[in-house]
């Protein structure tokens, strides 16, 4: 049933590996469906172990034209709307697999601080990279970079590798397999391939076919939230306030927005959003969304909610708001709130580039000049995760990586880093199941990927979903309770642990099977094992009993009881929807 | 179902065949009944990569040692012996081995050659026979390596099976045998919860009295000697396969015995460590090497 044509590449590889081409050419060991970051990152770090060479043959589908990533070559000084923060795990695993060094160094930027604030109290916390502990503190707690620059950066990697082939601009027309028990999952592509595959890997995104041919069902939501995205434009700061490393998020009642340094003069934004104030905002002329942008790090909530009534109803009556009009409406409520022309807070008449900056001016972030032409979009956002993330019976040999098993609220910006964890921990676990002879599409070989992702991601998750849900109100009680929280119990915990991802997580790539007799090593291992699995049994038990799920929150989730109905109708109205 | 000549071996137990028989087609099951074994073959599979890398080291010199290599057991010849569905067989091939897996029941054969031909890098080096240990010794072929994993609490006569797996070594072979303890403990574990309790395993598949302690295996391996030749040495004898015990453990390169433990919570075996107090309590896995022919004594 297989139609399979002769790959140019055959008569390269039968040269270099004969003893591993089987007499159907259409055989991989392992198909990644998706060519996004995840998907780009899995084909490097598989291809890249020196000792898998010639015993994994990897393909790569992606339905898009990858050679506009791989030659993409931006003016310098603009910036692709589409960053995403690296955490230095997520870095350390990059440069293993030898991937980090394609990326363009100079487009990306470390963030070494953090201003996170509640939009309604003010109350805020700042962490830095060298007060987390960070080894490098100069590298940041994380790195920004465009999408763009990492797809590329890993494509390149890529073409060093021949176990990988990379067949870009072929979609998945259909996934089938044979009625005989055991067979293996057969891709049908559009330009009439068939690629049979022992481990099918889906890093297709949220609507994953891959996903979809497993029948593996996923549990989740709408937020009833608009992201929007651009690249901001903004002067550099000054001598007496340092290089723009540090990132601000103010959690306003419509959604967090959050400033993400990219360069000394530009920075990237992600504004969650109302969807109708979403539309009305990027309805506007660019220079209005400009002064909206720093209206919303600056000015009190009840203003924010006076302006955005006035873009809602210019936009509904057909006639958006002007520039001048909305400079009018921001200058009358600075004045209105006693806001000094000279601080930090005034957005109209500031003039960042000269003398001694104001005394709060490290409070809020760089006053944005102008959006970058073309750089304005948005999408909406959804918690989604898969019930497994490994097929079984006629959807076995199948296992879900990146956004195809989970998408996450972008508050904490760790989506990626959640999908390159994913990475790898299935590269770790493939590795170790072919140094020991297994079937690496088999249950068995799969199972460990799941129980180490699995309830890994939905801590993240849940905390960055309970996050969303709290900040999402503007009720007294709760206000208050939640800005105690953030000062005293600090429980951003959750989210600094998230940015830090576990630093450790790197090593266990060395510890795909230890070979010396070491009888104390083993024993170590055996106890943290031990430990390990207290913990999570520990961490099952707390899922179950506190139903919400939140474990990193639960200190939260002990305030909202407090105030039971401002949380139940907060609760109600974010999941209502 | 059972040709008479397998009957007539001494070890081949038929009533055990008959149980294994009517189970086979559940052996590629991941979660039904051998859903222990697929889990259980990751560290088996570990502990013979370590003990080949470990006689590697010892033998060459450290810079021809590849200890990440993949094809580790690459231009071996490797017997299985009690394959079954062919679990452990298929990862020896993996790895390079030119592997032969036997077994005592057809079905399980079948099962084993119909598995491996969905996969097309076994096809080079891959083969199984419906036979029996004891009728392999009459031909001359004799192998680098001979597992028997879960096999030795399934057989009639555990001395004549040991020497059976002995003889079908070559000199400087490796012997890989992995089995149960008879302890209270592993009654409890094997027997009462897997059988009785939580019927994870079907009933029956465990006979407590034939299970076998490590110092058993230890004991015969002290007093067991090769077969020799005449030819070949003016000694009828041998130096035994163990020579010597230092507080009941035999020495590295002689023979070792790692205990195999399950862990429930991650659902996961765990090798122990060399020595680990009480961890051959239950399951556990043996490996001696057959001495040289060097080794004769002299």
């Amino acid at each position: 049933m297989l139609a399979i044509s002769t790959r140019p590449a055959a008569s390269r590889l039968l040269s270099k590996a004969q003893r591993f081409i089987s007499t159907n050419h259409g055989e991989y060991d392992a198909v990644i469906v998706g060519g996004g970051p995840a998907g780009l990152a899995l084909a490097s770090a598989l291809g890249s172990k020196k000792e898998l060479q010639n015993s994994l043959k990897i393909a790569l589908v992606e339905a898009g034209d990858l050679s506009k990533v791989r030659d993409w070559s931006p003016q310098a000084g603009t910036f692709s709307n589409r960053v995403v923060s690296l955490t230095n795990a997520s870095q350390a695993f990059l440069k293993d697999i030898g991937s980090w060094g394609h990326v363009e160094q100079e487009r990306t930027a470390p963030i070494q601080e953090m201003q996170v604030w509640d939009g309604v109290s003010d109350a805020r916390i700042t962490f830095s990279a060298s007060e987390l502990g960070v080894p490098t503190p100069d590298q940041g707690m994380a790195r920004l970079t465009e999408t763009l620059n990492l797809q590329r950066g890993l494509l390149r990697h890529l073409q060093s590798i021949p176990d990988v082939h990379v067949l870009d601009k072929s979609k998945v027309q259909s996934i089938t397999v044979d009625e005989t028990p055991g067979s293996w999952p057969l891709v049908h592509l559009d330009t009439g391939r068939v690629l049979k595959a022992r481990l099918l890997i889906g890093a297709d995104g949220l609507n994953s076919p891959v996903r979809s041919f497993a029948k593996i069902s996923t549990y989740g939501w709408s937020y009833d939230t608009q992201a929007i995205v651009c690249t901001m434009v903004h002067s550099p700061r000054g001598a007496f306030l340092g290089p723009n490393t540090t990132a601000y998020q103010r959690f306003l009642p419509t959604g967090p927005i959050a400033f993400l340094p990219i360069s000394d003069t530009a920075s990237s934004l992600v504004w969650s959003t109302k969807p109708a104030l979403a539309t009305a905002l990027k309805g506007c002329e660019p220079s209005v969304l400009a002064r909206m942008i720093n209206a919303a790090f600056r000015l009190p909530e009840i203003s924010m909610r006076y302006l955005h009534d006035r873009i809602l109803e210019a936009h509904e009556a057909g006639k958006p708001i002007t520039d001048e009009e909305i400079k009018a409406e921001i200058l009358w409520r600075e004045q209105s709130h006693s806001i000094d022309q000279t601080s930090a807070y005034s957005s109209i008449t500031i003039d960042s580039n000269s003398g001694i900056p104001p005394l709060d001016a490290e409070m809020v972030p760089p006053v944005v000049s102008s959006i970058q032409p073309g750089t304005i979009a948005s999408f909406p956002l959804r918690y989604n995760h898969a019930e497994t993330y490994t097929g079984e019976g006629q959807g076995s040999r199948t296992v879900l990586v990146g956004d195809a098993a989970h998408t996450i609220h972008p508050l904490a910006g760790q989506g990626l880093n959640l999908g390159l964890g994913d990475v790898e921990c299935l590269s770790r676990c493939i590795h170790g199941t072919v140094l020991r002879g297994g079937d690496i599409g088999s249950y068995t070989a799969l199972l460990p990927y799941t129980q180490e992702r699995y309830l890994e991601n939905h801590k993240i998750m849940s905390a960055c979903d309970k996050l969303h849900k709290i900040y999402h109100t503007s009720s007294g009680p709760l206000v208050q309770l939640r800005s105690v929280g953030l000062e005293v119990l600090n429980e951003f915990d959750s989210i600094k642990a998230a940015i830090m991802m576990s630093a450790g997580s790197v090593s266990k790539t060395n510890r795909v099977l230890s070979y010396n007799g070491d009888v104390r090593a083993a024993m170590f291992d055996m106890a943290a094992k031990g430990v390990e699995n207290i913990g999570k049994a520990a961490g099952v038990a707390q899922v179950v009993r506190g139903g919400l799920a939140g474990i990193a929150v639960n200190a939260l989730q002990n305030l909202a009881k407090a105030a039971p109905a401002a949380a139940a109708s907060s609760q109600g109205s974010s999941q209502g929807k | 179902m059972f040709p008479t000549r397998l009957l007539r071996s001494s070890t081949v137990n038929a009533s055990e065949i008959a149980h294994f028989s009517r189970l086979s087609a559940e052996w590629w099951n991941e979660r039904g009944e051998f859903s222990f074994l697929h889990k259980m073959n990751p560290i088996r599979m570990q502990f013979i990569r370590q003990k080949l890398i470990e006689t590697a080291y010892d033998e060459q010199p450290e810079e021809a040692v590849n200890p990440r290599k993949v094809g580790i057991l690459q231009g071996l010849d490797v017997l299985d012996v009690g394959c079954g569905g062919g679990l452990l067989s298929e990862t020896l091939a993996r790895l390079g081995a030119r592997t032969t897996g036997i077994d005592a029941s057809e079905s399980n054969i079948a099962i084993a050659q119909h598995h491996a031909s969905l996969d097309s890098r076994l096809t080079d080096n891959l083969s199984y026979k419906h036979t029996s240990a004891e009728s392999l010794l009459t031909q001359s072929k004799r192998f680098d390596v001979v597992c028997s994993m879960e096999v030795l609490e399934h057989v009639d006569n555990p001395v004549m099976f040991l020497k059976t797996c002995s003889e079908l070594l070559k000199p400087a072979g490796h012997l890989f045998l992995s089995t149960i303890s008879r302890t209270p403990l592993s009654y409890f574990l094997t027997i009462f919860m897997a059988e009785k309790v939580l019927r994870q395993v079907a009933d029956g598949t465990h006979t407590y009295s034939k299970y076998i302690n490590p110092s058993e295996l230890l004991q015969f391996f002290q007093t067991y000697h090769s077969q020799v030749p005449s030819s070949e040495s003016t000694a009828n004898q041998s130096r035994p396969w163990i020579t010597r015990l230092y507080n009941g453990e035999p020495t590295r390169t002689e023979a070792e015995v790692r205990g195999m433990i399950y862990n429930p919570f991650s659902a996961s075996w765990i090798l122990a460590p060399r020595g680990a107090w009480g961890a051959a309590e239950c399951n556990y896995i043996f490996w001696v090497r057959k001495p040289a022919l060097d080794g004769i004594s002299s």
